[in-house]
């Protein structure tokens, strides 16, 4: 289980990661989504204890990764962005001094290499000095490199870039088979990718989270139309008087005419709303011949989109004008808190000499009778 | 700390520096060898360290320029600085396959010794004493060389520093005498001489202690910098 809670990183005035929480349950799988520089990498460097947050913690297996970095680091496989290897090592060395740097006993290291190397699919080169290999090898390396000794945690930084289609599968196939064992998180710009693979989604932007659900979720939540593109052909421009006899169509608009002088025309209807059928038929009655009909599906990228595209971009003097107000409310609390000490300070200091006096009236009383008892026995 | 030694010794052998070094020290020796020989007829072993002195001073940076800067640029960092591995043993590590390699260099120079006790008699005590100096000297260059490789992804930023600051040591006693014990090459003439000064082990040691600590700490900072 990763807990990050509350988790900043700042350089400088710069937040490249904002308060962000959320958790990460064993043995699932999940992507971070976001653009370039949304710190996607900044996060996943933090849980492996590469760098550390500016505010927040970070529990991963119940350790602080501040506080227990061996405990955290010996649980997790990292495959960091860009792939970087040893070059004047071969892929076998490379992937043994990872089982090493990882403290694998050494009884068990030659089997853990062997393994990692035949998941990756690397038994081939695994001879090969790693700066001789393809983009794609080396990016298999790398992952062996992570994998190897079978770390409960596996991070992977955009593992499937710069691959071939056929290795992209590969690689997917190998990650979707780590699934009954291992959580991973992996980080990517193919949306396409992460919902097939993912069970859940996480999306940054600009540092703070967005969204966390899964990837079926995010897709619904997006619809709130349906969209129907059709290829006509209408020689009596009858379409448009189809919006008439079929209610749940909200808006029909011409995209065009193609060469075949065929009409294109895109139909917005209510959310959940199939006029497929209805349409084939009333198209039949008015004469129009429908050469092609496509329902649009909402994806994980108009999710993405919708999510993204629809913050509020600042300006870096807003940003600082809004931090600056942060910073003035602080202030104004920690005057109040003080206020609220002093004014609770003299309430307690006048009750306790309140009570002082009261106590010294009433020794003085006790005295009083005291004497008096005094007096009476003499 | 013995797999990370293992593998940087490794690199050091596989890539052609190990050998660069090695190999530039024993010319510039045997160099300087046959020059005392037949321009000064002076046969002596412990003097020719005078000279490996400062051979050393400049060919060190060889050694580390690349410890921490190449790791840092390549980014294979993240791969060593995520590892259960403590920055102590990963410091630890590369420092001593540095002075492994050192202790082989030094090890050729007994081919120098052999030479001359072939044809007269040196004293192998002040020899070994001499080697011994030359090492502490050798592992305070490359704690210091270690410690600048950390602050920068540049080797040859990395490398100038290092030479830069080693012969700013070296005439340093000439601004004040005051100034005396900061210069570690100064302070290596007294090993050839066969005497063992405790002063000058101390000074060596707790140079070479500090430099390496210095440079856990800036890892060790570098992590909530970068």
């Amino acid at each position: 289980m990763i807990e990050v809670k509350n988790v900043s990183k700042k350089y400088g005035k710069f937040y490249a990661v904002r308060d962000i929480s959320f958790t990460i349950k064993d043995g699932e799988i999940v992507g971070f989504l976001g653009r370039n520089g949304a710190g996607k990498s900044t996060t996943m460097n933090m849980i492996t204890g590469f760098i550390e947050p500016t505010e927040g913690t970070i529990i991963v297996n119940g350790y602080d990764v501040d506080r227990k970095p061996k405990k955290v680091k010996e649980s997790i496989g990292y495959m960091p962005e860009g792939t970087p290897l040893y070059y004047d090592l071969t892929v076998k060395e490379f992937v043994t001094y990872m089982a090493e740097l990882k403290l694998i006993p050494r009884k068990e290291r030659k089997a853990a290499v062997q393994k990692a190397i035949t998941e990756t699919g690397l038994e081939k080169v695994q001879n090969k000095l790693t700066k001789n290999l393809s983009r794609g090898y080396k990016q298999r390396v790398s992952l062996a490199g992570a994998i190897v000794g079978d770390p409960k945690i596996l991070i992977l930084d955009e593992p499937t870039v710069g691959l071939d289609p056929a290795q992209v599968i590969e690689i997917r196939e190998l990650i979707k088979s780590f699934r009954k064992d291992h959580t991973v998180i992996l980080s990517s710009h193919i949306l396409s990718e992460v919902s097939q693979i993912c069970e859940k989604v996480i999306i940054i932007d600009k540092g703070e989270v967005v969204a966390v659900d899964t990837p079926q979720n995010l897709e619904k939540s997006t619809t709130e139309k349906t969209i129907l593109r059709l290829t006509v052909e209408d020689e009596n421009d009858k379409f448009e008087t189809i919006k008439d006899s079929i209610s749940s169509i909200k808006n029909i608009t011409f995209a065009g005419t193609n060469d075949d002088k065929s009409k294109e025309y895109v139909i917005e209807t209510d959310e959940n709303a199939d006029i497929r059928k209805e349409m084939f038929s009333k198209c039949a009655e008015l004469g129009v011949v429908i050469l092609e009909m496509k329902k649009d599906n909402a994806s994980l990228e108009d999710a993405f989109i919708k999510l993204v595209e629809d913050r509020p971009e600042y300006s870096e003097k807003e940003i600082e004008k809004m931090e600056y107000q942060k910073e003035l409310e602080d202030l104004r609390k920690e005057l109040e808190d003080k206020k609220e000490e002093k004014a609770f300070k003299k309430q307690a200091k006048k009750e306790e000499k309140a009570r002082k006096k009261a106590q010294k009236e009433d020794k003085k009383a006790s005295k009083e009778a005291a004497k008096k008892e005094k007096g009476g026995d003499k | 700390m013995f797999a990370i030694m293992k593998k940087e010794f490794k690199s050091y052998l596989l890539s052609p520096i190990g050998y660069i070094f090695i190999g530039l020290f024993l010319l510039m020796f045997s160099i300087f060898f046959i020059v005392t020989i037949f321009n000064y007829s002076v046969v002596n072993f412990e003097y020719l360290f005078y000279n490996g002195a400062t051979i050393l001073t400049f060919i060190t940076p060889v050694l580390t320029m690349r410890m921490f800067s190449e790791e840092r640029k390549n980014g294979t960092e993240q791969l060593i600085l995520t590892s259960p591995r403590s920055l102590t043993s990963v410091v630890l590590g590369k420092f001593c396959a540095a002075a492994l390699i050192m202790l082989i260099t030094e090890a050729f120079t007994m081919i120098f010794f052999a030479i001359l006790k072939y044809f007269g008699n040196p004293s192998l005590v002040v020899a070994l004493s001499t080697l011994g100096g030359f090492f502490l000297l050798a592992l305070a260059y490359i704690s210091f060389g270690m410690f600048v490789s950390s602050l920068t992804e540049n080797q040859i930023i990395a490398c100038v520093i290092t030479i830069g600051v080693f012969i700013a040591m070296w005439f340093l006693p000439g601004l004040a005498p005051a100034l005396e014990p900061f210069s570690l090459i100064n302070m290596f003439d007294k090993f050839p001489q066969g005497m063992i000064s405790i002063s000058e082990i101390i000074t060596y040691v707790t140079f070479t202690i500090l430099f390496i600590l210095l440079t856990i700490i800036v890892l060790q900072r570098r992590k909530s910098v970068k």
